[in-house]
């Protein structure tokens, strides 16, 4: 019976991940505001890195996979052993490094928003279009003056 | 069954992941929204700990419980409170 239900759970599970997706896209690009973007992507990229992970599972019948990290694979039968018992040790090595390159770009972001608020005096982006457009017709009524 | 039981709990925290990215983006008060998606990262590291991946785990959780609502938060004091 368990045959049957772990696929079925698996897949809820993936679809999960392309649902969190959506609604992250959504998030990023109806929400006004530049802190809730900046929330939706790391939503957004988070479900990404979920859906890398899921890639590299593994379903070994009656139990659990090993976690790649915990498995001694040194010796000369160690990767075919490691193949057999784990799941894939790439997408978790990408992944590792995907988390701490978006902690960067979210910390770069999180400055360019506090200095947008700091110039303009908001951080929606649709006053952002109205401040901008008012200046561009002042602009223009100067050069034809 | 070990393995069935890892599904179901790996399946019923996706499910509630939906919950919380859903009203992290919909909530107009953005402290709120922090805590929405805090609590929608703590579920992905169950998931991660389920996906048989501690490492990730263990890297993801400072960095998604911890330093980004921490500096969310910090940028909320400095700027806007509510969303429109």
């Amino acid at each position: 019976m368990s045959e049957l239900i772990i696929p079925y759970l698996l897949t809820v599970v993936f679809v999960s991940f392309v649902i969190n997706l959506v609604i992250a896209l959504y998030g990023i690009f109806a929400r006004p505001t530049l802190v809730k973007k900046i929330i939706a992507l790391t939503i957004f990229s988070d479900s990404l890195n979920s859906l890398a992970i899921f890639v590299g599972y593994r379903v070994v019948s009656g139990r659990v996979p090993a976690p790649p990290v915990v498995v001694n694979y040194t010796s000369p039968q160690g990767p075919a052993q490691l193949a057999k018992v784990t799941v894939d040790p790439l997408p978790q090595a990408l992944v590792l490094t995907a988390i701490v390159i978006g902690l960067a770009v979210t910390l770069f972001m999180v400055k360019v928003t506090m200095q947008v608020h700091r110039i303009y005096g908001t951080t929606s982006v649709r006053k952002l279009e109205r401040i901008e457009h008012g200046n561009k017709g002042e602009e223009d009524e100067g050069v034809v003056e | 069954m070990i393995d069935l039981i890892a599904a179901l709990l790996m399946a019923v925290a996706a499910v509630t992941s939906i919950v919380f990215t859903y009203l992290a983006v919909v909530e107009k008060n953005l402290i709120q929204a922090v805590v929405f998606s805090a609590v929608q990262s703590t579920m992905y590291a169950l998931i991660y700990f389920l996906l048989m991946a501690p490492d990730i785990v263990l890297v993801y959780l400072p960095v998604g419980v911890g330093i980004y609502p921490a500096i969310i938060l910090l940028l909320i004091k400095k700027t806007d409170k509510v969303d429109e």
